[in-house]
């Protein structure tokens, strides 16, 4: 499988690069697929909270850097999903402890044992970002439909670019149908007009986000989680699938609704 | 705020998603360039100050682009009118 290494940055923070991560390699190894999840975000460890693993981590990335273990031995075994693993950062190092040569080190020794590897970058466009991007064969581009979140992804797509990377793939994250209704929030359609990358999905804002991540389960194991649905849609188009888009709509708001609130109704 | 107002803007601004659409690609046509934002009608005056004193230029006419250029540079792209009589 040529899209095996898998980075899913964005430039701005906070715009759902962990979530999706966690997410993605969730749904892959549910599905039977042998995946690994690699915590890039060295000094600010997070894909551990969303996959519920943070108790079960003693060894971490920079262990395995400096040699104190064997690759293998530091990789987390989910708890729930079988065949999936987490290489968890460290969190009391920086960025400056895992250099680009580090990580592809690393991503080579375990590429033979895994269907997919994905790693979660960091914000920014520094050296943690360059690290990070620099094993991938496919570089997912998370953008939330968001003024600031568009322009940082088209930064980073142009520095992904300048790396030799294939263009990007996009994910727009927290769109929320309501307010694209009413005009004031992007549609993904537009996103993908200004970035000019392939459209990879859309997750929709979801307000249970917050209770998945609270309880360290990943949305994509919840039947009734429609953040969860996308996130396994997508996990199906990168296992090459022809899935469509999900209708996204907002609901409840029907032309009377609309009219209602033109006379100041809510 | 009363039906009428609620109506009158309705019609009157753009809907914020418009503005957003059109700002940004504005926007990453100059970070692409790499050039600041204001980089181009600051050029666009230097040249229309710098053609004034030309009776046969029609200035009113005079249009500034960003382009992409032949090698894997952006291009500046300055239209110059003649005036017709
Ligand atoms: N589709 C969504 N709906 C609602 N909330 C979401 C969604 N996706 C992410 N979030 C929330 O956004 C917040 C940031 O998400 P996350 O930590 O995944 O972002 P990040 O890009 O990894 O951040 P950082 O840049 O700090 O690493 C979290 O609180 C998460 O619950
Ligand atoms: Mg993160």
């Amino acid at each position: 499988m040529a899209d095996k290494v898998i980075c899913v940055t964005s430039g701005k923070g906070g715009v759902g690069k962990s979530t999706v991560t966690g997410n993605l390699a969730t749904a892959l190894a549910a599905k039977g697929y042998k995946v690994v999840a690699i915590d890039a975000d060295i000094g600010l460890r997070n894909l551990d909270l969303i996959l519920g693993l943070e108790n079960r981590i003693v060894y971490d990335i920079v262990h395995v850097i400096e040699g104190v273990c064997p690759v293998e031995k530091a990789l987390v075994k989910d708890k729930r999903t079988k065949n999936l693993y987490l290489l968890p950062a460290a969190q009391t190092k920086d960025k400056s402890a895992v250099k680009p040569e580090d990580l592809v080190a690393i991503v080579e020794s375990l590429r033979n044992n895994f269907d997919f590897i994905f790693i979660d970058s960091p914000a920014g466009i520094e050296e943690g970002f360059k690290t990070a991007v620099t094993p991938a064969d496919t570089v997912i581009v998370i953008a939330n439909p968001e003024m600031a979140s568009i322009r940082d992804a088209d930064r980073v797509t142009g520095l992904c670019s300048a790396m030799g990377k294939p263009e990007p793939k996009l994910i727009v994250n927290r769109l929320d149908p309501k307010k694209v209704e009413k005009g004031d929030m992007l549609d993904a359609e537009d996103v993908v007009q200004i970035l000019g990358l392939e459209l990879l999905g859309i997750v929709p804002e979801d307000k249970e986000m917050v209770s998945y991540i609270n309880r360290g389960e990943p949305a994509v194991l919840s039947e009734t989680s429609i953040a969860g649905k996308a996130l396994r849609n997508i996990a199906e188009r990168l296992l090459g699938k022809e899935v469509p888009f999900l209708e996204l709509k907002a609901e409840g708001e029907g032309i009377l609704n609309k009219i209602k609130k033109l006379f100041g109704g809510t | 705020m009363g039906f009428m107002d609620r109506l009158r803007d309705a019609f009157r601004k753009p809907p914020a998603k418009e503005v957003a659409r059109q700002r940004l690609q504005l926007i990453l046509k100059y970070d692409r360039a790499g050039l600041p934002p204001n980089a181009i009608n600051a050029v666009k005056d230097a040249i229309l100050n710098a053609l004034k004193d030309f009776p046969f230029i029609d200035a009113s006419g005079v249009t500034i682009n960003i382009s992409e250029g032949d090698t894997d540079r952006e291009k500046i792209e300055i239209e110059v009118p003649v005036k017709n009589n």
